[in-house]
């Protein structure tokens, strides 16, 4: 441990590297925000029949959702329940609007079946490619940043001691520490500069949030790591509703079957609470 | 009195709903003065945009104008709210169509957002033009389905063309959206009575009352209030009309519900939570009347 105690920080270390590195970087930070607001595009807003499609579905939901005690008599439920089994068939609620029936197939036979649009896929749609390139941007401008600070790092100070930790360390922590120094026998707690850069680009976040007020910055952890990370970059796969339709129709014909109306046996529950027909 | 107490005091209105516009206006109009000279914090501008619509509810076009102005200026023109109460605004100072058409591209641009379309269907009606109301409402409906207001007010559209079956189906709806809602029943029960299904009718007020029982543990010991009185009425009037049928009509029912089998015994019990209802002080004028009209059958 000689090592430890007989090295000594130069100040002018301390003022012209270890303040640059850090300031530099909360003020790429707070530009990219500022960057990264400019660039967000409003998201589009949803035509009528996008909304509809969307919303298909709750009309089924919420009528299953009170099947078994149902506010409404027979023949209203099953009116409503029998018109939205017809029109998930149909596929009245697609955005695109019913089916047109094809006429005739190949082979020459007539075919009754409708022809229903192919389920979308993330790329021919022009507004998912939209939100791709979105994506695409903001990734760029996280990372590009990064990318030349770290460069600036490396180039001018590679294999400076930038810092001595307060805290003792154990050996593990060495190549998070002392990234860009080959010291074998040297103290833990010595951060290199090319460590105190990624010290400083994990933890930062906080300090943006600080500086920033706690309004999505625009940068979240995914995107601080700087891995773009797939699963998380890719927009929310588009829904074939035409597939969710069919289902629901399924549970809409299950929950026929559970229907009761509360009306049902309502005489009886208020003459029994009024004391007119002995309890059960 | 501190402005923050003044101001959750004032937002209470907002929670509790009741239509006190003039009194709104004279809590809240000092407000708009403090507007200019001192910072204010944020909570105040809800408060300003209410204080425009009570202003438009009394017909204070010159306060709405001015709350229209600060909000305009704090928020932006662009914000759908803003926009939506310059409409407001243009409704009770400009010719109607006007009104209708600013509506109308306000809700191609904000196709998401359907504050703008329920405006042009209410400035329809306003104009008369029920048939087109109904008509975009319905379309309104079909895209936004759990718009409750939306359903109720089909349904008293379709009532005030006498269409009451179809405004049992818009009901239905908003028994679907709302079925803790007993206002909505007793809605429904007196569509149908109208309708004339009287068993559907008196199905629908026994679930009132069986909702507005639910949490008394005796009901028979207490005296019937507020909505159950008149639900305790429908119930009379509808097992009346089953038990001695008017001479030429038939009690047929268009929904196919069956006529409950103890009706003498539903006739007794409404006679007497009815009779009930007008024993108390406050009833004890008209029992009179009440007890005459039940003797006569």
């Amino acid at each position: 441990m000689s090592s430890a105690t007989s090295l000594y920080l130069d100040p002018s270390i301390r003022d012209w590297v270890l303040f640059p590195i850090s300031l530099v970087m909360i003020l790429v930070g707070v530009l990219r925000h500022y960057v990264l607001l400019l660039l967000q595009n409003k998201p589009k807003p949803q035509t009528r029949p996008q909304i509809r499609e969307q919303r298909a579905l709750t009309r089924s939901q919420l009528l299953r959702a009170t099947a078994a005690q149902s506010p409404i008599a027979p023949p209203f439920y099953l009116t409503i329940s029998q018109n939205l089994k017809q029109a998930f068939t149909d596929g009245v609620y697609l955005k695109d609007g019913p089916p047109a029936p094809k006429k005739v197939t190949k082979g020459g036979a007539e075919s009754d079946e409708p022809e229903f649009p192919q389920p979308p896929s993330l790329f021919s749609d022009p507004s998912q490619m939209d939100n791709m390139m979105g994506q695409f941007k903001t990734q760029t401008v996280v990372m590009i940043p990064q990318m030349v600070i770290m460069g600036w790092v490396n180039f001018f100070f590679s294999g400076f001691v930038a810092i001595k930790l307060p805290f003792p360390l154990t050996l593990g922590f060495k190549p998070m520490m002392q990234r860009g120094i080959s010291t074998p026998d040297m103290d833990t707690r010595w951060v290199s500069s090319l460590s105190w850069y990624f010290l400083n680009f994990f933890g930062l976040n906080g300090v943006y949030r600080l500086l920033l007020g706690n309004e999505d910055t625009g940068v979240d952890m995914q995107q601080m790591t700087g891995m773009p990370n797939m699963a998380a970059a890719t927009p929310a796969v588009p829904q074939d509703y035409n597939k969710l339709f069919k289902q629901e129709k399924e549970n809409l014909e299950f929950d026929e079957g559970f229907y009761k109306w509360i009306g049902e046996d309502v005489e009886d529950r208020v003459l029994r609470k009024y004391g007119k027909l002995p309890s059960v | 009195m501190s402005p923050s107490t003044s101001l959750e005091q004032l937002a209470t209105f907002k929670a509790q709903n009741p239509r006190a516009s003039q009194e709104f206006l004279d809590k809240a109009s000092p407000l708009l003065k403090d507007l200019k000279n001192t910072k204010v914090n944020d909570d105040v501008w809800p408060v300003i945009e209410q204080l425009a619509m009570a202003a438009l509810d009394v017909g204070r076009l010159d306060i709405a104008k001015t709350a229209w102005k600060a909000l305009a200026d704090r928020i932006g023109q662009e914000s759908p709210r803003v926009i939506l109460l310059q409409g407001l605004i243009m409704e009770a100072s400009e010719p109607l169509d006007l009104a209708l058409r600013y509506y109308e591209a306000e809700a191609q641009k904000h196709s998401h957002n359907p504050a703008f379309w329920k405006r042009q269907v209410a400035v329809l009606r306003q104009m008369g033009k029920v048939e087109e109301a109904t008509n975009e409402l319905k379309s309104l409906l079909d895209t936004f389905y759990s718009d409750l207001e939306g359903w109720l007010e089909l349904a008293d559209l379709y009532s005030s063309c006498c269409h009451y079956s179809l405004a049992q189906q818009a009901l239905s709806h908003a028994l679907l959206l709302a079925p803790q809602n007993s206002f909505t029943f007793l809605q429904f029960a007196e569509t149908a009575f109208t309708a004339g299904d009287m068993p559907l009718a008196l199905k629908n007020f026994l679930i009132v009352i069986d909702m507005n029982d639910s949490d008394v543990p005796a009901p028979q010991d207490q005296s019937p209030t507020g909505i159950s009185v008149r639900a305790w009425w429908g119930v009379k009037l509808c097992a009346r009309r089953l038990l001695y049928p008017p001479a030429g009509g038939v009690n047929d029912s268009a929904s196919k519900t069956a006529i409950p089998k103890n009706l003498k015994m539903i006739d007794q019990l409404a006679t007497e939570r009815v009779l009930t209802a007008y024993s108390g002080e406050r009833g004890i004028h008209n029992r009179d009347v009440v007890s005459r009209w039940m003797s006569k059958e």
